[in-house]
């Protein structure tokens, strides 16, 4: 494809020596073609006891009500609509790699997109459970559908936000899992090629008989880039009518017109670190190291740097709004964020948003491997602490003090979380035993041109201006996966 | 015979053609088209294969199905001869008698569904308390004794006659004493009973024992005017009050009436004609009626006489012997500025206390005998039949018993095994009586101690009467056929007594006939018809006497002094004093889940009694609230959690009475702990207070209170004023609410309520509202609304559609403390401010509510309600969550049918008092305050009927009507000349919230304090 060289000081996307389309495929199929190993074994036992509890909470719910969460008459929403959140904030990171990226033709998201867009997916799932779980009477969840009725033609309430967050969801879950099988269908032919017996037949009729036809490869990048198109408003809009849920209420703490860029920023950043907790793990388990680099994972880093400082503006205008908009309730709810009984929620979410993301200016932290894991976890109890203070913090001390009250969870409330943390675990470590953790045609793309060989080629041809070279060399002494001896003499 | 008559079905066999000869060879005429259905192949049949297939699939799984469910069979019964009065879907109302208030009691059916006061009666104007609200669900009560019962067994009532009677007359032939104890009686047919009773059975007594009494004040009275009656006191005649302990807002002999006579003086119409009444309040633990007070100054119960005979001194000028100052500067201030206003207005002054003690109601009568309240404010001569109890009497009837010289007790509404103070001596006496008989309709403490129980019919079931004033003649009767196998206790005496007179109905009709009908200038059938449609029958009142007090007050004055230096607390003592709660009172109506989740106005607990502290004395003593503390005195102790209570004297604690049962039922039993032991008999009546030991147990618990804010954080939300700026401005501090603009809005389709014929709404006067919680109860009954007992309501989760907020703020030096940082700061926490806020769904004409729900549960009507349509609610909850009153409830469980909350309202009886026309409510679906949609629907009905428009006053809601203070009015805006327009157009009227721009539908007025003197 990209028949010219690219340029020198360009860092490689894929490291490593003799890497071949074939190594590619033989190296990314490995878990799939395997037996698992017991890591897997452990790590699914684990993930699959949590979504038992997550089966459990919920139909325990379900049976008694949702009394037997630790809701109330002032709280009505507290770690539901947290969880919800969350999750959808965590599915963004998935979309905007494999759309806005992909528009932007940063090559880099190939060796990502395919197991954010999976971790999108399986997020989105958890978030939708909880919009189903949340409500009073579940079975009429249908209610909140448009669909035609003999009820004098009882429409749904087309003002309400929850509608609109009915619609978001479900169109951003549809065309998320559309582009995620699109992009699925060249690796799954792959699959279907090297298996036998059942496995074969099972993956051919998953590849939607895949030809590999330069037709097909046409079509495939075609629909690929529209779904891109399609993708990228949601990206902004779904998480901005997740904001809304918020921002269209009376509530002071809610009622921000910030909300929506706020949002935005916030569940890409949450979403980023998620990918970041994930693909460390997997990159290491699965021996991925040449393909998810010390590059990929500072770019990541540097997004996480980006949007959590952006969130961190946005709490500075949210702080100076109340005070200069005079408004009592306002002011009363952003101190008592600090000074009220959950200012240790404030805490954590200032402090893991703002602060701790803050030391990803520094280049030896963006690229330590723990660091990173631990910053990437940090940012995600973060990010559950800010839904938590907007939900719970803003509802418990409102309007009028009589009614002020504390939100104590139940073990209900903390199995449904730990339960739906399970579910998205599971569904991931099936991922990575069925479908390629990484899109082998998208990274097979990049061989010629952007890898550690090609380069090395480039290098070695002379031809190149040796202070280019140096500025090249430099860039790899961040990498673990390239043998830097390699380059003492060139 | 032979016949040649030819029968031919057709003319075809008549004829006998051949085509028909040739068809009837055959079994049937024509061919059945089996071959021809079946013919064919596959798809090409003239009955394919599949449709039979399919057919018979179908048939089979409906009728599969259709055979899975056990049909449930719901036998329906018809009224055989349907009862002229009864028409399905009417309500009937009935006149009927509470506890001496005439009310209206509405049927449903044929079942009694909800106690509404009589708009007529005397002493409310139709407002009833929160116990006679609650009053209608016991009569379903399932604990309810079912049949009489003899020697712990089942047993038939001509047994129980037979043995009762053998019994009596052995005892009446042995010469041995009967004594019948009952609580005040003031049913003049019932008194003519124990009467005829007493005249068969010579050696019969009848004793009246209150377990809340006021011996002090009746003996008071004989002692110093020769009168042993509790008087009538008329606070609409006071300008000035003064109280000492005497919660009579709340709990004191006639709350309900009191609570009417009170906010005569203070509601709009009194201060639009610039006058208010003040009342002064010397209190320990905070009361309702303390908390209304303009003044309120926190006194020990020690202080009490000596700030009495301090107030006397002021007063008459004089010094009595042994008089000492107190110790109490803020205390002392006060008494002198309230013996200055007190003097000043002369003639229409009042000084009541609270107490039980004879010597300080003595001194209580010399003070109002100077202040000539005797002929104004207090009334002799038409004085009260509510409470006739004389302490001694019981006393002395125990010692009676003991003595052996006692053969038969007869317990009429009464129980003093809970509630005397020395149950153990009560049990004691009453091993050695041979009869012992309960009315009782519960094995209740004493009733499970007799050897015979007769229960009574609850007085839904009753023919009686009453007179709780005298001159005032109230009917009691029957709105419903006796539930359970009870009996009359009258009737029991009757037929005990072998009077002549069989049935106790003709009893009252005789009693009626002879004089009481002629009274009220009726008579015969006609009258007596009367009779029970008006409810009642008044007497002119007698002009009330003045009386002048002349008695040597020296002695009373050292009784007083040298109780209270007993009475003092010393080291690190506490004095207890003993009270009632609103809800529960004196523990008779404790299984009444209503009331137990009633909060107590004051503490907004639930479903607990506690030890009231003062926050000083709790920071001194290191002790947070819910800290289970040990209380001992009189040798009895009992551990209870702490209530932090700002206003509560420091040295001192306040517990209710009332709590503690152990034999009312399963909803009332060991909530709370028993306090009457802490009752001592002193001086010949029970005393209410006690010094106290305790300590530390180490536990602390959870108290279930519905409001853990104390203070309203300087919010406008509450606005209120002083008496003298009101007078400067009438809309001092209501920021002018009628005044605003308004502007239009481009989101909000418009309604145009304006050019509606209806657009309800409500007014509610701070001024007025005393807080008692009568609109919680009436509102739950009327509204169907789940009780969910005390761990849903720890976890913040009840029900009520309206609640009553309760704010306290503090004074600083002059500045008004409401803000929890600074209140947390100060020092003074007993003088404290408190104001009630009733709060429910404000309908809002621009509601948040109605915007965020999806499914559209919650509409705006075109009368300017806010809708709830239950059947769409998914329960998402945003409602309530984007309410700025939170005044949206949801239900979390299924309240109606889950075993968790058993014993409240599901029992097997208890569903007969829902009202048929609210419906209940499933789990997962919000409710709340639907300005009883069902009585405007009924009221619209009505008038549409009557081909009339409806008139203001034609619908009350359940809040409204229950208020004795009148405080709440509802009403059609858009009549100018309604009631709640008028009120509305009140200069103190302003919309809680209204900045926000949702234009409730619900205007306060703002609360005035006449404190003017006392501000420096």
């Amino acid at each position: 494809m990209a028949s010219h060289n690219e340029s020198i000081i360009r860092e490689p996307l894929i490291t490593g020596k003799d890497i071949t389309y074939a190594k590619i495929t033989n190296d990314v199929l490995h878990p799939v073609e395997n037996m698992p190993t017991k890591a897997w074994w452990i790590g699914f036992t684990v993930a699959s006891l949590g979504a038992c509890l997550w089966v459990f909470a919920v139909s325990y719910t379900f049976w008694y009500g949702i009394g037997s969460w630790g809701l109330n008459k002032t709280v009505g929403w507290a770690w539901d609509i947290t969880g919800f959140v969350w999750w959808v904030g965590i599915g963004h990171a998935g979309t905007l790699i494999s759309a806005i990226l992909l528009m932007f033709r940063q090559n880099w998201r190939n060796s990502i997109n395919r197991s954010a867009e999976a971790m999108t997916i399986f997020a989105v799932i958890c978030a939708a459970t909880y919009i189903v779980a949340h409500m009073g009477r579940p079975w009429m969840a249908v209610y909140s559908l448009p669909l035609p009725n003999q009820y004098g033609s009882l429409w749904v309430n087309f003002n309400s936000p929850l509608i609109w967050d009915v619609f978001a969801i479900s169109t951003y879950f549809s065309v998320s899992l559309v582009f995620w099988y699109t992009g699925l269908l060249p690796d799954l032919a792959t699959i279907r090629d090297r298996a036998t017996g059942i496995r074969r037949k099972i993956y051919s009729v998953c590849s939607f008989g895949w030809t590999g036809s330069v037709k097909t490869w046409q079509r495939f990048e075609t629909v690929s880039l529209i779904l891109a198109g399609i993708s990228t408003p949601l990206v902004l809009s779904v998480h901005t009518i997740v904001s809304m849920d918020f921002a269209t209420s009376l509530e002071p703490g809610w009622h921000t017109t910030i909300f929506p860029p706020y949002f935005v920023a916030g569940a890409i950043f949450s979403g980023f670190a998620m990918v970041q907790t994930l693909l460390l793990i997997t990159r290491k388990v699965l021996g991925l190291e040449n393909y998810i680099t010390m590059f990929h994972i500072e770019s990541m880093n540097k997004i996480i740097l980006l949007t959590g400082s952006i969130v961190g503006v946005a709490y500075m205008t949210e702080f100076f709004i109340a005070y200069y908009s005079g408004g009592e309730y306002e002011q009363y709810t952003f101190l008592n964020r600090f000074t009220g009984p959950y200012w240790w929620a404030g805490c954590m979410m200032y402090g893991c948003n703002v602060l701790m993301t803050q030391m990803m200016w520094f280049k030896k932290v963006r690229t330590n491997i723990p660091i990173s894991w631990v910053l990437s976890i940090v940012v995600n109890i973060g990010m559950w602490f800010e839904r938590f203070v907007i939900i719970v913090t803003s509802l418990h001390r409102d309007f009028i003090p009589s009614s002020w009250a504390m939100f104590y969870p139940t073990w209900i409330d903390l199995s449904v979380f730990i339960g739906s943390i399970g579910v998205f675990f599971t569904l991931f470590l099936l991922f990575i035993r069925v479908f390629p953790s990484i899109a082998m045609g998208e990274v097979k793309l990049l061989v010629k041109s952007s890898s550690e060989q090609a380069k090395k080629k480039l290098l070695d041809s002379g031809h190149i201006d040796p202070s280019h070279a140096e500025f090249y060399k430099e860039a790899l002494t961040k990498f673990d996966s390239v043998e830097l001896s390699d380059y003492e003499k060139v | 015979m032979d016949s040649n008559k030819k029968y031919w079905k057709g003319l075809e066999e008549l004829n006998n053609d051949p085509e028909f000869v040739e068809k009837n060879k055959h079994e049937f005429a024509e061919p059945i088209p089996i071959e021809e259905i079946l013919s064919g192949g596959g798809l090409m049949a003239k009955t394919p294969r599949r449709d039979f297939l399919k057919a018979l699939g179908f048939g089979v799984g409906a009728v599969t199905l259709a055979a899975c469910q056990k049909v449930p069979v719901h036998k329906s019964i018809p009224y055989l001869i349907k009862p002229e009065e009864i028409t399905p879907g009417i309500a009937n109302y009935y006149t009927s008698t509470y506890d001496g208030h005439a009310i209206l009691v509405k049927t449903r059916e044929g079942r009694p569904i909800k106690v509404e006061g009589n708009p007529n009666d005397l002493l409310s104007k139709g407002g009833l308390s929160a116990q006679a609200q609650a009053s209608v669900l016991d009569l379903y009560d399932v604990n309810r004794l079912k049949n009489p019962i003899l020697n712990g067994g089942d047993a038939s009532w001509n047994e129980i006659d037979a043995f009762v009677k053998k019994e009596l007359d052995a005892i009446k032939g042995g010469g041995k004493l009967i004594r019948i104890v009952s609580s005040t009686i003031h049913s003049p047919s019932a008194l003519a009973v124990i009467a005829d009773f007493i005249a068969q059975y010579p050696t019969a007594k009848h004793i009246d024992y209150d377990a809340i009494s006021y011996t002090g004040i009746i003996q008071a009275n004989q002692n110093s005017f020769g009168k042993a009656v509790l008087p009538h006191y008329r606070f609409d005649k006071a300008d000035i009050i003064v109280s000492f302990g005497a919660d009579f807002l709340g709990t004191w002999i006639s709350p309900v009436e009191f609570t009417n006579q009170y906010v005569q003086n203070r509601n709009n119409k009194s201060l639009q004609s610039k006058k208010m009444s003040r009342h002064i309040q010397f209190e320990s633990g905070m009361s309702l009626a303390g908390s209304n007070a303009d003044v309120r100054i926190p006194i020990k119960p020690s202080e009490e006489g000596v700030a009495l005979v301090t107030l006397y001194n002021q007063i008459a000028g004089t010094t009595l012997p042994g008089s000492k100052k107190l110790n109490n500067v803020t205390a002392d201030k006060a008494l002198t500025i309230a013996a200055k206003e007190l003097l000043a207005a002369k003639g229409k002054a009042l000084v009541i206390s609270g107490s039980n003690d004879v010597a300080i109601q003595v001194l209580v009568n010399a003070i109002n005998s100077l202040l000539g309240s005797y002929g104004s404010t207090i009334d002799l001569d038409n004085h009260s039949n509510q409470f006739a109890g004389n302490d001694h009497d019981f006393v002395e009837l125990i010692s009676e018993m003991d003595k052996g010289e006692v053969d038969a007790v007869l317990f009429l509404n009464a129980n003093p095994v809970y509630d005397y103070h020395s149950s153990s001596a009560v049990k004691d006496a009453l091993k050695k009586v041979r009869l012992r008989l309960s009315f009782s309709d519960h094995n209740d403490e004493t009733a499970s101690l007799c050897n015979v129980i007769a229960p009574n019919h609850y007085y839904l079931e009753s023919w009686g009467d009453d007179q709780v004033l005298e001159g005032y003649y109230t009917v009691v009767q029957p709105t419903i056929n006796p539930v359970y196998d009870t009996r009359q206790a009258e009737q029991s005496l009757l037929v005990w007594s072998d009077n002549a007179v069989k049935e106790y109905y003709t009893y009252v009709r005789n009693n009626w006939d002879k004089s009481l009908l002629a009274k009220g200038g009726l008579s015969g059938q006609k009258g007596w018809e009367t009779l029970l449609q008006t409810g009642f029958v008044k007497v002119a009142d007698k002009a009330a006497g003045t009386y002048t007090f002349s008695r040597d007050l020296n002695g009373v004055a050292q009784t007083i002094l040298n109780q209270s230096s007993q009475m003092e607390a010393s080291g690190d003592k506490l004095e207890v004093q003993l009270y009632q709660t609103v809800a529960i009172r004196d523990g008779k109506r404790a299984n009444n889940p209503w009331l137990q989740e009633m909060p107590d106005p004051v503490s907004k607990v639930t479903w607990d009694n506690f030890a009231a502290m003062s926050p000083t004395d709790m920071k001194k003593l290191g002790h947070v609230q819910g800290d289970v503390i040990t209380i001992e005195a009189n040798g009895y102790s009992i551990a209870l959690p702490i209530l932090s209570q700002p206003g509560q004297a420091q040295g001192t604690t306040s517990i209710a009475l009332g709590y503690g049962r152990t034999q009312s039922g399963p909803v009332g039993d060991g909530v709370g702990k028993n306090a009457f032991p802490f009752h001592s008999f002193r001086n010949g009546t029970f005393q209410t207070t006690a010094v106290a030991t305790f300590s530390k147990t180490g536990d602390n618990i959870i108290l279930a209170q519905t409001q853990t804010h104390h203070s309203f954080e300087g919010r406008n939300v509450i606005r209120e004023t002083t008496f003298k700026e009101y007078l400067k401005d009438p809309s001092s501090n209501s920021g002018g609410s009628i005044k605003h603009k308004k502007y239009d809005d481009l989101f909000w389709q418009d309604y145009e309520l304006e050019k509606k014929p209806y657009n309800w709404v409500m007014a509610i006067d701070l001024n007025a509202c005393t807080g008692c919680g009568a609109c919680v109860v009436a509102c739950s009954a009327e509204n169907n609304i789940p009780v969910v007992g005390r761990d849903e309501v720890r976890r913040r989760r009840e029900m009520h559609w309206i609640r009553i907020d309760r704010y306290y703020s503090f004074n600083d030096e002059g500045k008004e403390v409401t803000e929890e940082q600074e209140i947390s700061t100060l020092k003074d926490l007993e003088h404290v401010s408190v104001v009630y806020q009733p709060m429910l769904c404000q309908h809002c004409d621009h509601a948040p509510c109605e915007t965020v729900c999806p499914v559209l549960a919650t509409v705006h009507s075109s009368e300017g309600l806010n809708h709830m349509a239950y059947n769409r609610c998914i329960g998402t909850r945003y409602c309530a969550n984007n309410c700025p009153y939170k005044v949206r409830r949801f239900n979390w469980f299924n309240y109606w049918n889950d075993s968790r909350f058993d014993n409240y309202l599901i029992n097997e009886h208890t569903h007969l008092v829902l009202n048929p026309d609210v419906t209940t409510r499933f789990r997962g679906v919000m409710e709340k305050c639907s300005m009883c949609i069902q009585r405007i629907q009924a009221g619209k009905l009505k008038a549409k009927m009557e081909k009339r428009p409806v008139k203001d006053g034609d619908i009350k809601v359940a809040c409204q009507q229950t208020c004795p203070a009148n405080a709440i009015v509802f009403g059609n805006k858009n009549d100018p000349n309604s009631e709640v327009s008028k009120a509305l157009n009140s200069e103190r009227t302003y919309y809680v919230l209204e900045e926000l721009g949702v234009q409730p539908g619900i205007g306060y007025q703002v609360k005035v304090r006449n404190i003017s003197e006392f501000e420096a």
